[in-house]
């Protein structure tokens, strides 16, 4: 039963405690003094609020009761600010780094076309190159990072609170908010709490380097700049979600909870979150926007993985009503990454239809197109878990749905194989009938087909250093690739030495009607003649021209000579002594020589210099 | 149809028409006459957002619900904007030579076009967070508004009145009515947050309470950087912005530039309404020899007048709910200030009118902010898609151009 002498006491002291009374009441603050004296005020408040729940209150008691109980609000509200702000400890985000669980999502891959950097190619397709070198660096950088970079096991609890106010702050800022929330100040409270902290989580928020990047200047990023800011995003968010915002939420939780009858903790946390949230989001949202060249999509597929792997602490920190539209952005973000990263897949199959350089390799070698295809490709074989879930259709085939030419296709033969395997097949495909557009570009015809054997065979050969990508691929298709550049290796032979195997044939060289069945001496000089002059132009050529993988190097030669070694030998056994040796200019040692010059590279001379020494 | 059912549609007809000659003669007939639709409707559709005659927009007029700058205002705004975009698209792809795109002046007027729509993407972006700030000055309003229909008017719910719309009046308009003298100095060292060691010694803050509130309350974080600013953004939109004189063979320049003009307009309106980064206000002009763009000038016009005219005292976005909250707090803070209890009845009734209409207005952002922001969203995805699919017949023009070249 309240007294009016305790009444009265309980109001002086509020009054003493008027912001505007005096100056001794603007500059000290209630909760930096003893305890004792905190709890008097506490006290005073309790017994006026008591008090004004009573029903026999004249006017007068009243008015004074509710001017007493304004007062105290409006400077508990101060209190309840100056406590939060003094006290407030920043994050720690150092041990974090180190201390979040660092199981690798995939396992580090061997891959063959780390010993594969781009050659010095004198092609003039320097756009290829520049994207190559893209490719392999940004393969080296991702397979480290993505071991290291984040957390996997989901079966863990990851959350990681952290105390954001000593625990006697705590107490105080609950005994402050219980009170306005008694006296129908929660607006006020919420109000103050929110603006405080949002600021603080800013302040974080810079500590992480998150950054506050506007769509327009993602855009103008230059794709290493990209990849740097997506990395630091991705380390960020863990941090962000588990460890800030789940501490703004303990926080809300223990100064709020069960306070009157509205859910307080949820809506202060979410006056607290709500925009670092959305700016933590947006960045996301602005790269899905970006444009689509296929480079990025590596990257991109970083991104979407770690916000996949978050959305369990996403669900978890944000689990309230008031939270929920918060919550369901993320995975409409997710939904639109995904889209993105189709759109560059689609474009990476269009850009490699399209790759529109007309100058051709110099010696018939591997071209940039191939090479970076094939790396491109195995790294999508590295992401394979993450495409095959995104990647579900088939791709487009034939020239009804682009304005350009191109291959028709059917999958029947390729029954049973998850789409993404049939988009690789497909990126095969189109990479050769572009590769055989190319060799169209090569005035002799026996360099076209070498062209098509060295990069088909490249192509096999790299489908068969990766385990991964010959699953994917799988023999049946492996096998029609390599009948492709065996054709090639035979359509190469022929074209080159049918002409000269022709000088070395039977017919024709027989004088008709003549009793002593001789050779026509003039028939046989021509012979020799014409054998020397092709064969010579045939050494001196394809010398230059180049077969960059070993084996088939010498396959091709062995090839060669087989059908070339006899057939002279043959010759020259049958007529050499019909004609003078001044005709004959190789031996069969000369012509094998002379093939195992081919191939290599080097001019002529070159290969002379080396045998005389 | 809605402006979904017309995207839908024409994603429909995109794929068929993709790969048919395009006869020149009969087909040139139906282009023209496709633009002069095309004109009309922006023309009809901007006539119908501006103010009949007779009605009058001053803050006297008690429903503001279709006044100009309301939020029912905005929301036919954007819907109109919406519907000129489908169009607009309908006309730039649909049953058109693509290889149109990579000739001039198309091949300057849509990347231009397109980099429009990029800013336009972060004032989007930006308004979003306007309309959260305008929720937390509705938020303060109501407490007022919640203290002040307490009966009989008592010093204290005045006072917590008071409070609250100096805390709103401060925020709206960047001032600091309390101690100005104190707000330099004490701003840093209120922002080093110290932690406590426990020795309770610490020095006291020679803390001057009530500009902690100012300060903090000015700087609501914004997602965007300090040197992010709205009208640096419609200025940089305005660039080029220019009707295209004669000499166009592909009839495609004058669409393009109304839409961009269309853009730019629609995100200018916002900026002046919605409280968002440095928005002091740029004025830009649109041309007057075009007959179809005259309800979007004379829109432009009055909106441009508005803003002028409030913008010397430093306001908070024209809004006309923003208006009337700024307009109603200032008075009752007036009300406040001179309060002698025990108060008249013609004063009571006086405040009580003021105190219903802020109630009135506070009920009108309750129902209407989530809404129209969420319509800012659509509008923004519109603009993402939109972007992609030109982009894409962009760059395959440019993809078969370069094979042909070579």
């Amino acid at each position: 039963m309240a007294s009016p002498v305790n009444d009265n006491t309980a109001e002086q002291i509020i009054l003493r405690w008027d912001t505007t009374a005096s100056e001794d009441a603007r500059t000290r603050m209630i909760f930096e003094s003893d305890r004792e004296e905190i709890n008097r005020y506490l006290q005073a408040v309790d017994q006026i609020q008591s008090s004004m729940n009573l029903t026999t209150l004249s006017d007068e008691q009243s008015k004074k009761l509710n001017n007493a109980i304004q007062i105290s609000m409006a400077r508990l509200e101060d209190e309840f600010r100056n406590i939060l702000i003094t006290n407030s400890t920043p994050i720690e985000t150092e041990p974090l780094a180190d201390s979040i669980s660092l199981t690798p999502r995939t396992t580090p891959r061997t891959s063959s076309f780390r010993s594969d950097s781009p050659e010095n190619e004198d092609s003039s397709n320097g756009r290829n190159n520049e994207s190559i070198s893209k490719i392999s660096s940004a393969s080296f950088t991702d397979r480290n990072e993505r071991s290291v970079t984040f957390a996997s096991c989901r079966s863990m609890n990851s959350i990681r609170e952290q105390d954001l106010l000593p625990s006697e702050s705590i107490s105080d800022l609950r005994s402050i908010a219980e009170r306005m929330i008694a006296a129908g100040y929660f607006r006020e409270c919420v109000q103050v709490y929110g603006s405080v902290r949002k600021s603080v989580v800013d302040g974080s928020f810079k500590k992480l380097g998150v950054e506050k990047l506007s769509i327009g200047d993602i855009q103008r990023l230059e794709w290493e700049a990209m990849n740097a800011k997506i990395g630091r995003w991705i380390r960020a968010a863990k941090v962000c979600i588990i460890v800030l915002f789940a501490s703004e939420k303990k926080l809300c939780k223990q100064i709020f909870e069960d306070l009157g009858t509205t859910a307080a903790d949820d809506a202060c946390f979410i006056e607290t979150v709500k925009a670092p949230a959305n700016q933590l989001f947006n960045f996301v949202e602005a790269i899905s926007i970006s444009r689509r060249s296929p480079e990025k999509l590596f990257k991109i597929l970083d991104l979407h993985d770690s916000l996949q792997d978050l959305l369990p602490d996403i669900d978890d920190v944000f689990d309230s009503k008031p939270a929920e539209s918060i919550r369901i952005q993320a995975p409409e973000i997710l939904s639109r990454l995904a889209e993105a990263a189709r759109g560059m897949l689609s474009e990476f199959e269009n850009a490699v239809l399209r790759e529109p350089s007309k100058v051709p390799v110099p010696g018939g070698t591997i071209h940039p197109l191939t090479r970076y295809v094939m790396n491109y490709i195995s790294l999508i074989s590295d992401y394979k878990q993450t495409l095959g879930e995104l990647i579900i259709s088939k791709p487009t085939t034939g020239s009804r749905h682009c304005d350009f030419a191109a291959p028709e296709m059917d999958f029947d033969e390729h029954e049973g194989q998850p789409p993404l395997a049939l988009h690789l097949i497909w990126i095969i495909a189109i990479l050769q009938f572009n590769l055989e557009g190319k060799s169209k570009h090569y005035k002799d015809n026996s360099l076209a087909h070498l062209f098509i054997m060295n990069n088909v065979h490249y192509i096999v050969q790299k489908i068969k250093g990766s385990s991964e990508l010959r699953e994917m691929i799988g023999d049946h298709y492996l096998r029609t690739l390599t009948r492709v550049f065996r054709q090639a290796a035979t359509n190469h032979q022929r074209a080159t030495w049918i002409g000269v195997l022709h000088c070395l044939r039977d017919q024709g060289l027989h004088s008709t009607g003549s009793f002593s069945s001789g050779v026509s001496k003039s028939a046989l000089r021509e012979r020799f003649k014409s054998f020397n002059a092709i064969f010579d132009e045939v050494h001196r050529t394809q010398a230059l021209w180049l077969v960059p993988d070993e084996q088939l190097r010498e396959e091709l030669r062995i090839s060669i000579l087989e059908k070339l070694i006899p057939a002279y030998r043959s010759f020259l056994g049958r007529f050499r002594n019909h004609i003078s040796d001044n005709y004959i200019k190789y031996s069969v040692e000369d012509l094998e020589n002379g093939v195992l010059d081919l191939f290599e590279g080097y001019a002529v001379s070159q290969h002379s210099r080396r045998r005389s020494q | 149809m809605s402006p979904t059912d017309t995207h839908v549609f024409f994603l429909n007809r995109i794929s068929i028409r993709r790969n048919q000659v395009v006869s020149m003669d009969n087909n040139h007939e139906q282009d023209l006459e496709e633009l002069e639709l095309f004109q009309k409707h922006i023309s009809d559709r901007f006539t119908q957002l501006l103010p009949t005659t007779g009605e009058e927009e001053t803050l006297t007029s008690d429903d503001i619900s279709d006044q100009m700058l309301s939020i029912t205002w905005f929301r036919k705004l954007l819907d109109t904007y919406l519907c000129c975009e489908s169009e607009f698209k309908a006309v730039l792809i649909i049953g058109r030579d693509s290889s149109q795109f990579s000739k001039p002046p198309l091949d300057r007027l849509l990347p231009e076009h397109l980099d429009r729509t990029v800013k336009a993407l972060d004032i989007c972006n930006a308004i979003t967070n306007g309309i959260e700030v305008i929720r937390h000055w509705q938020r303060l309003a109501q407490i007022a508004v919640d203290a002040l229909e307490q009966r009989p008017f008592v010093e204290g719910h005045v006072r917590r009145a008071k409070r609250a719309l100096n805390t709103l009046l401060m925020s709206m308009t960047g001032e600091d009515k309390e101690q100005n003298a104190h707000a330099g100095k004490s701003a840093e060292r209120m922002w080093s947050i110290s932690r406590r060691g426990g020795a309770g010694g610490a020095v006291a803050l020679p803390a001057v309470n009530h500009n902690r509130r100012a300060i903090i309350s000015r700087s609501l974080s914004s997602n965007f950087m300090r040197s992010w600013s709205a009208s640096k953004q419609i200025l940089a939109m305005t660039t080029n912005l220019a009707a295209p004189r004669g000499g166009d063979s592909t009839g495609l320049g004058l669409p393009v530039y109304l839409m961009s003009s269309i853009l730019v307009l629609v995100m200018w309106t916002l900026v002046a309404a919605v409280p968002c980064q440095e928005r002091v206000g740029p004025h830009f002009q649109l041309p007057r020899h075009l007959v179809w763009t005259q309800p979007m000038i004379v829109l432009q016009e009055k909106i441009g007048e508005e803003w002028k005219r409030k913008e010397k005292k430093g306001t908070s976005g024209l809004l006309a709910e923003i208006q009337v909250i700024e307009k109603v707090a200032q008075n009752l803070v007036e009300f406040a200030e001179g309060f002698d209890f025990p108060v008249g009845a013609e004063k009571a009734d006086e405040v009580a009118e003021q105190v219903a209409k802020l109630a009135e207005v506070c009920r009108k952002l309750e129902v209407g902010l989530g809404p129209l922001q969420l319509q800012v969203r659509e509008v923004f995805h519109r603009m993402v898609r939109s972007r992609a699919e030109v982009l894409d017949v962009m760059d395959v023009v440019a993809k078969i151009n370069t094979h042909v070249a070579c």
